[in-house]
């Protein structure tokens, strides 16, 4: 089959591919149909793929020689399973958790269902399930976030503190998390080159720790956070050797 | 609608939610929620360093900006 889909760069435009065929990324071969840059007076910059999927016997509609036979798979959440694993709520946290996020949602008029993603001993993850996962989620994560605290505040008053609600809609953590080592990746090798630091945008803790590990072994660079409060600035340095 | 949202969120972070009451106060351009909680539950709507009504309205302002008026949350104490 043959689909097309288009982004404000090829990345994104693929991501959405792998999100709405669910298909994993190496399933299908992309080509770039259409690269329009931003302009002075065009401000949307747009990026069109055609993307070509293996038909359900494995053969491709070009002419690829002796694609395996496989069925496309349905990208699953693939849970850290404990016991067997049960989508829906158990037992009465759960289930308190699960109608907080129901009641939450509606009332803020963008419903979302909640999904147990996985259960861990301290740990539990729950999917958004919404049309309006673009706004649950907002932006940087910034309504993801309030609501995940509000939840875990929900928690606290039922079980032991340090019991943590993970809260995630069309796997937004997991593509930020790629996004932040991909940036990351990037700005030490502009540092390295340029040998000048460079300070990034406000992040959270678990945000900077991950910038701080991207880059730990990083030879010729160290980083640092800067400013007060939750968010704050990791600068990127050149080590001068001296 | 703004309102209930407030109503629901803060009778389940207090204790007693029986004593929650939300008031509203139209504006031309803004909205004003005025939150009343119990004296003993002020602190579970603000949370150490602000972080819950921060929350709150971070999730206040999601569901008022399809609307597009500003929607102002109070906490009274």
């Amino acid at each position: 089959m043959v689909y097309e889909f288009e982004g404000k760069t090829e990345r994104e435009a693929i991501d959405t591919a792998v999100e709405s065929l669910g298909l994993q990324r190496d399933e299908f071969d992309v080509e770039i149909v259409e690269t329009q840059k931003a302009g002075l007076f065009n401000f949307n910059k747009k990026v069109v793929i055609r993307v070509h999927t293996q038909d359900v016997d494995g053969n491709r509609f070009d002419t690829t020689p002796a694609a395996p036979k496989s069925k496309p798979r349905v990208q699953t959440e693939v849970p850290k399973v404990r016991g067997s694993y049960n989508p829906e709520p158990e037992n009465d946290l759960e289930h308190a958790l699960v109608d907080f996020i129901h009641g939450t949602t509606e009332k803020m008029g963008f419903p979302a269902k909640a999904i147990i993603a996985y259960r861990e001993e301290d740990k539990i993850g729950i999917r958004l399930d919404s049309e309006y996962s673009g706004i649950l989620i907002g932006k940087k994560g910034k309504n993801l976030d309030a609501l995940q605290l509000l939840v875990n505040v929900i928690a606290a008053r039922m079980v032991d503190e340090g019991y943590r609600v993970v809260l995630d809609s069309e796997n937004y953590r997991s593509r930020r998390e790629e996004a932040l080592i991909r940036l990351a990746e990037k700005v030490g090798d502009q540092v390295k080159r340029t040998r000048k630091s460079r300070l990034l945008e406000p992040m959270n803790p678990f945000e900077r720790r991950l910038i701080h590990t991207a880059l730990a072994n990083v030879e010729d660079i160290e980083t640092k956070s800067e400013g007060e409060g939750l968010y704050k600035q990791v600068r990127v340095i050149y080590k001068s050797g001296f | 609608m703004e309102r209930e949202l407030i109503e629901y969120l803060a009778k389940a972070l207090v204790d007693e939610p029986e004593q929650v009451e939300v008031a509203v106060i139209e504006g031309e351009k803004s909205t004003i929620l005025e939150l009343r909680v119990a004296p003993d539950d002020v602190g579970k709507v603000i949370g150490k360093h602000g972080r819950i009504a921060k929350s709150i309205r971070t999730v206040l302002s999601a569901a008022s900006s399809k609307s597009g008026k500003r929607v102002v949350l109070e906490i009274l104490d």
